[in-house]
């Protein structure tokens, strides 16, 4: 008999939700985070997209801490001297779902705090050191050499899974599967951020930047998200870029970024609150660990269940999702009594049935177009080319817009055929 | 053994509201005085080598249950809150005489263990002001502790050398903050505690007269709280050999006297 019916390690929002599902389905459940309080050792870029939440929580809108409704996106490209950006308003985005910014110290912790609220055992400020097993099958967590029995494990520890990888359940994580996030949360007036970025009320904007002018080959995009009365600012650094350039530095490219004549505006006056810094996952389809097995399952950024295609990035919203597809799997494998690999399997199949592995799937290699070269280099040159010959006054009849192309992409240090060979590349797989 | 501990707030989260002039903690996590951790420390070393069992008393609102079950996680058997509306804005006067009648009604114990004093007011006042109301011994500023014979021995740090104490117990023992590494908090301990809970204890229970407690039995005032202004200094940059024009410079200004003038 276990002391548990399941253990969920890691209280974000895939091990929240998980556990809220189960608990409030009438499972004994052990949460164990090792922050205190829970959130306060988590990083996101902050925006929540979708509704996945109201699974669990129905009146999540009205009662968790949300911070702005996005109703404006940016896409912008940065060099040395320019900003060429999109910005995309729309009153459909106001009527429809986009999603909202969250500082996850309070957004997680409210989460956690549900879950005790629906009867799990909320322990924080401890770590597992592994998961503990008999003839093959995982039969509850480890530490310091006691054994805490469950009848199922849920893996859900974030973008650097130790306990999965120390357990032997995934491979541990490559350059190629992760990047570096740094992140600061500036604070300013509700009325300035509002009027810096033509808010009204709790209306928010979410901008994503490619950074071109970085040069040392290290390739990293940036983001922009509005609270309430703090901006969240951040880079996402290619890891394997930065090890193979021992000279550059995350903080300094993180530095460039906010200091930068077009983004250091925003933030005037604003006082940095939070500094920190995070693996975020890349990694795409080809670095999903097996999710499910004897006794276990893993869920959210664990199993590198987040992506990113250059205008949306995904990792809380696939976090709750495959936490309440674990916990669902787990209530049907509770009533089976059965926690077998082959009963477990219900999960990888919930997974592949939702949208989560579906988006991975289509969007395999989009790891490849987002680090791209093309992405971080020939396009921000060429379209700065293209706009300041096309707005630049010089008493000269206008040229036509193919041939002051044809220049740019001359000078934009990539050669036709490889320029077009990704462009297609890149096509195909947005 | 009893441990005496108290929530504070985490230093590094606090901050002067520049309005009012007052010490603004909502946005700070609770977490143990680090000196209490510590105290509980010596005293799990002695509870590893001796046996025995912790009982933690914490003084607070009801949010300070987190740190007792902390201290559970760690090792500690009981955890008691003091806690009631008609204790707040104790001073260490008060707190110490409210703390002591929990000790007593606790009855049974032979060395209280205390942090030396706390980060959020820094007094060191209610480790001895407990042992004053208990009428016991205390031995303060220790950095280490041990039983021998039915004896403590407590080696206490002073300003000139380290003086080694015997003493028969009861006696209350404050710790300082170098005097160990406290151990982390187990996850089998840690549920143990949440499944026993964390006794509350209000101010019926322990039968103080109400003018002895809370802001009544508090001769202290607190006069204001203010920041002090920041001086403008003066900086530039200078090369080595411009060290003696510097010195000149200091000398003419008054800032430094040369050793010719004293």
């Amino acid at each position: 008999m276990s002391e548990f019916d399941a253990i969920v390690v890691g209280a974000g929002p895939a091990g929240s939700s998980s556990a809220i599902k189960l608990a409030s389905s009438g499972l004994s459940v052990l949460l164990v985070e090792r922050a205190d309080p829970p959130g306060s050792k988590n990083v996101s870029g902050g925006i929540l997209w979708g509704n996945e939440l109201a699974k669990v929580i129905p009146d999540w809108e009205k009662n968790a801490p949300l911070e702005r409704f996005v109703v404006s996106k940016g896409t912008g490209l940065l060099t040395d001297d320019s900003l060429i950006s999109i910005d995309f308003r729309s009153k459909k985005l106001e009527n429809n779902k986009t999603g909202y910014s969250v500082l996850r110290a309070k957004f997680d912790q409210f989460l956690a705090n549900k879950a005790k609220a629906s009867g799990a055992t909320l322990v924080t400020g401890v770590t597992v050191d592994k998961v503990a097993f008999k003839d093959r099958k995982v039969i509850g967590v480890e530490q310091e050499g006691d054994v805490i029995s469950s009848d199922v494990v849920i893996l859900a520890e974030g973008a650097n899974p130790r306990v999965a990888i120390d357990s032997g359940l995934r491979e541990p994580i490559g350059d190629r599967d992760v990047a570096i996030g740094i992140k600061e949360v500036i604070r300013l007036p509700e009325t300035t951020i509002n009027e810096r970025f033509n808010l009204r009320g709790s209306q928010g904007y979410a901008g994503e930047y490619v950074l071109g002018f970085l040069k040392d080959g290290v390739k990293a995009g940036g983001f922009l998200y509005t609270n309430k009365e703090t901006i969240s600012i951040g880079a996402v650094i290619n890891a394997a870029d930065l090890r193979a350039n021992n000279s550059t530095y995350s903080y300094n490219i993180m530095e460039q970024f906010v200091t930068h004549p077009f983004i250091a505006p925003y933030l005037e006056g604003g006082k940095v609150e939070e500094y920190s810094a995070h693996l975020v996952c890349e990694g795409g389809i080809k670095s999903v660990p097996r999710l499910s097995g004897d006794g276990y399952m893993i869920a959210g950024d664990s199993a590198s269940l987040g992506f990113s295609n250059g205008l949306v990035i995904q990792g809380m919203n696939y976090a709750i999702t495959s936490g309440i597809a674990a916990a669902e799997a787990a209530i049907e494998a509770k009533t089976k009594g059965n926690f077998s690999a082959a009963s477990l399997h219900s999960y990888d199949e919930k997974l592949a049935l939702n949208y989560v592995l579906e988006d991975m799937k289509n969007f395999k290699g989009i790891e490849g177009v987002t680090w791209s070269s093309l992405m971080h280099k020939a396009v921000p040159r060429i379209a700065e080319k293209v706009f300041f010959d096309m707005f630049y006054e010089t008493g000269e009849p206008k040229r036509h817009l193919s041939e002051i192309l044809l220049e740019s992409i001359a000078g934009s240090g990539m050669s036709k055929s490889q320029l077009i060979l990704e462009a297609y590349r890149a096509a195909r797989r947005m | 053994m009893i441990i005496l501990m108290k929530q504070v707030p985490d230093a590094e989260e606090i901050f002067i509201d520049p309005v009012k002039f007052t010490l603004n903690r909502s946005q700070a996590r609770g977490i143990i005085n680090p000196s209490d951790e510590n105290a509980l420390e010596a005293a799990l070393k002695i509870k590893d080598s001796e046996g025995g069992e912790i009982t933690v008393i914490s003084m607070g609102p009801p949010q300070a249950e987190n740190a007792i079950l902390e201290c559970m996680g760690r090792g500690a058997d009981r955890g008691i809150l003091i806690t009631d509306r008609v204790f707040a804005a104790a001073d260490t006067y008060a707190t110490s005489l409210t703390i002591a009648a929990a000790v007593k009604k606790v009855g049974d114990f032979d060395i209280i263990f205390a942090g030396e004093s706390t980060t959020d007011s820094g007094t060191g006042h209610v480790g001895p002001g407990v042992a004053e109301f208990l009428g016991i011994d205390q031995v303060t500023y220790t950095v280490s502790s041990r039983i021998e014979a039915g004896m403590l021995i407590a080696e206490r740090e002073l300003e000139d050398g380290i003086e080694v104490v015997s003493t028969k117990p009861p006696v209350l023992v404050t710790v300082l903050i170098n005097a160990n590494l406290p151990r982390r908090s187990r996850l089998r301990l840690k549920i143990d505690a949440i499944k026993k809970g964390v006794e509350k204890w209000d101010h019926d229970s322990l039968n103080l007269p109400p003018e002895w407690v809370g802001i009544k039995g508090s001769p202290t005032l607190v006069g204001a709280l203010k920041i002090p202004e920041e001086r403008k200094r003066e900086s530039r940059p200078i090369k080595l050999d411009e060290i003696p024009v510097l010195v000149q410079d200091l000398v003419k200004k008054g800032i430094i006297r040369t050793g010719d003038e004293a």
